[in-house]
């Protein structure tokens, strides 16, 4: 499968972060993705752009979702799928993840999706094999994959990035997927406010593209074409970070009431999985407004893009 | 009688100020004569295009002897302290077990003798195991030879445990050193606290840590009169903070790490975790500060805060790696850098590794001197190396200069008159 229109050489050997993108680079990614989708649509299947090659699923943490979201991608495009779940790896016995590294790239994949509890793990990793490297997640760092499914997903359902008011809400300090997604939306031209509470709130957040940071929510939400929610760890409640579920539903919870300040045609977005009433009211949730599921079909579609720029660039 | 001459050399004394050319005569391990020394001698170095300065005295070496020699020994880090130019060091007690007795000072002082090319001295445990909870027997451990007394890495929690124990050293005459640390605030950092940290998802180390860790302790010096020792000062504002307290008269000494005055926290890079110390790089405006501190001499020792580290820890994800670089051969040389880059003068960059920090331990090395042991190094302070970790002698080679261009090389170390390294 080509994209007509245009022809541009992705000269990445791994995909890490946002951080390692051009503009081009994202749009490329996307328009296939784009193509990826509609294919799927339409029920016919890509060509095998991967038929004989060995994607290893590594993922150190539990993630039902981005796990299988890996996996069909990498299966749709004809390659063999080896899941490796924690439970079942070395490293529960000791062994280090360079270690790992090195065993797993004796075995010549083509390409090594991870996911790792560390920022900087996949860095790491990346540095001690001869294969693609994606990052599916790294500690608080970056989950890039989530930035370019969630840009796709607001460039389908607005037309375009240029110029959008995005704002994302929640637990930005221990989100990989707001710094990924930042980066990508902010590189496009989308105009990023971050909220949250104070507690949540890091320092330097311009430095990811954010045009503002606040944790006024009522201000945030003002004229936003795109509200972004993001998932809260409940051990980070009582005490911790926050006083209660019910202080931050009041303060930072997307309510109707509050996204009747956001655009008329506001799009709501969620990186999953929700906890319905503490960050987005149920009927939010399941409303027009709501792209929740897109973002899951549009994370299929990067995941194929993404596997056959890397691992099919091998070829 | 042995007699040792070298000549053609640039001599370098920043106790007495003295830059001149000249020669100095060695006798039976001690320094005989300094400046135009005339006569015969067993053995004759030719120093031309040398400078010749005291060996240096590092206040602050961590090996892993007893406990952990796969990390380092006495014996190794010795090696790789000459080749740095180091003579004299002192290491610190976070071993297993913890040096807070007698006996394991006095080990400390046997092995050295016994195994190690540099003068090793032991630094004790404040508290007992360093636990930060009961004071250890500091004026025994005084009388067997520690030369100061710190809990290490861990600064005592207990304000007044903190304020007991440092009342008892004051009225013991002895030095405590302590990191300026507020544990509560820094426990699960691992990097400045920042926007950089921010952007790559790493925990924060404050600076705010260092402050209120600091304010306490110098409150503390200030009231029950111990003279204090602040341990590798890391961020600006300490400065301030320590000066102030200068002014009030209060009894403070300074110490920075030489990779302080070297990196700023950019240099984490990709995650190097050669770069995982502790304190950990902070901002530019930190590092300038520190060396604008160091030539205005208001830091009393640089050193090198040498912790060695093996590949299994640090071949680890950032967060996961150990702290601790090693830093005996290095540190001259990171000063040196600041000499040619005319930040310092030779004088001024080689005080706070000699004569200052020997008179706070109150040993007779560290400078030029009739009478004196005769601990020397001959280096080259325009020599341009490569620091490459393979060719450190340091059992472990986390260096966070690994890679990087330096300046000035240690050619030649004499200990007690005699050659333990050459190069």
């Amino acid at each position: 499968m080509s994209i007509p229109g245009y022809s541009y050489e992705f000269k990445h050997d791994h995909l890490l972060s946002i951080e390692d993108l051009s503009r081009l680079d994202i749009e490329h990614i996307l328009d296939l993705a784009e193509a990826f989708a509609e294919e799927t649509r339409a029920g016919r299947r890509p060509e095998p752009h991967l038929k004989n090659m060995t994607v290893i699923n590594l993922f150190f943490e539990n993630s039902t979702r981005t796990m299988s979201s890996f996996e069909i991608a990498a299966k749709r495009l004809g390659a063999d799928v080896v899941a490796m779940p924690v439970a079942a790896s070395s490293v529960k016995k000791g062994e280090t993840l360079i270690d790992t590294a090195m065993t797993l790239n004796a075995m010549a994949p083509d390409a090594i999706v991870i996911r790792h509890s560390a920022s900087g793990g996949v860095k790491l990793l990346s540095r001690k094999v001869d294969c693609a490297v994606i990052n599916a997640g790294d500690g608080t760092h970056q989950h890039p994959t989530q930035g370019l499914l969630d840009t796709l997903t607001i460039r389908r359902a607005k037309g375009r990035i240029e110029g959008l008011k995005v704002t994302i809400c929640g637990d930005i300090l221990h989100s990989r997927v707001a710094r990924s997604t930042t980066l990508a939306l902010h590189l496009l031209g989308a105009e990023v406010t971050l909220c949250g509470p104070a507690t949540l709130l890091p320092s330097g957040t311009e430095q990811w593209g954010a045009a503002h940071t606040t944790s006024r929510f009522d201000e945030a939400i003002e004229g936003a074409d795109v509200v972004m929610m993001l998932r809260l760890q409940m051990e980070r409640m009582n005490g911790g970070y926050l006083p209660s579920q019910r202080e931050y539903f009041r303060n930072f919870g997307l309510t109707m009431e509050r996204l009747r300040k956001a655009a008329e045609d506001v799009t709501v977005m969620h990186p999953g999985p929700m906890n319905r009433g503490i960050e987005i009211e149920s009927i939010i949730a399941d409303s027009k407004h709501s792209v929740i599921t897109e973002q899951v079909e549009m994370g299929v579609a990067v995941r194929e893009a993404v596997l056959k720029l890397l691992a099919g660039r091998r070829v | 009688m042995s007699r040792t001459l070298i000549t053609n050399a640039r001599l370098l004394c920043p106790a007495s100020g003295l830059d001149e050319p000249g020669s100095l005569l060695i006798e039976n391990g001690e320094i005989a004569e300094i400046g135009k020394v005339d006569g015969d001698a067993d053995v004759t170095i030719d120093a031309s295009g040398l400078c010749l300065s005291p060996g240096l005295v590092d206040l602050r070496v961590k090996t892993g002897e007893p406990g952990a020699e796969q990390r380092e020994t006495l014996e190794t880090a010795s090696r790789a302290a000459v080749s740095g130019g180091v003579t004299s060091m002192v290491v610190m007690p976070d071993t297993s077990p913890v040096i807070d007795d007698v006996a394991l000072v006095q080990f400390i002082a046997n092995r050295g003798r016994e195994t190690a090319k540099a003068r090793i001295y032991a630094a004790a445990a404040l508290t007992k195991g360093l636990k930060g909870e009961a004071m250890s027997e500091i004026s025994l451990m005084q009388g067997s030879g520690a030369v100061y007394f710190t809990n290490g890495d861990w600064p005592v929690a207990d304000t007044s445990v903190l304020r007991r124990t440092m009342a008892y050293a004051a009225s013991c005459d002895v030095m405590v050193a302590s990191r300026a640390d507020s544990y509560s605030l820094s426990a699960r950092g691992v990097m400045n606290s920042g926007a950089r940290a921010a952007r790559m998802g790493l925990a924060g180390l404050p600076r705010e840590a260092e402050w209120i860790g600091l304010s306490r302790d110098l409150l503390l010096a200030e009231t029950t009169g111990c003279r204090l020792l602040v341990d590798q000062v890391s961020t600006a504002r300490s400065l301030e903070m320590i000066r102030d307290a200068r002014d009030r008269g209060v009894d403070i000494f300074v110490s920075v790490a030489a990779h302080h005055l070297f990196f700023n926290e950019t240099d984490v890079g990709d995650y190097l975790t050669y770069c995982k110390v502790n304190p950990p790089f902070r901002g530019e405006d930190d590092r300038q500060a520190l060396i604008d501190a160091l030539a205005a001499g208001e830091i009393d020792a640089v050193v090198s805060a040498h912790d060695p580290q093996p590949p299994e820890e640090k071949r680890l994800p950032f967060g996961e790696a150990a702290f601790g670089a090693a830093g005996l051969e290095t540190v001259l040389s990171a000063l040196l850098v600041l000499v040619q880059d005319e930040r310092l003068s030779l004088l001024d960059a080689l005080r706070p590794v000699t004569s200052s920090p020997a008179s706070l331990i109150g040993v007779p090395q560290g400078r030029l001197a009739a009478g004196l042991p005769a601990d020397l190094i001959l280096f080259d302070p325009d020599k341009p190396w490569h620091c490459e970790r393979e060719d450190l002698l340091s059992r472990s080679l986390n260096s966070p200069f690994d890679g990087r261009r330096m300046v000035g090389r240690v050619m030649h170390t004499i200990i007690g008159g005699e050659t333990v390294f050459q190069r």
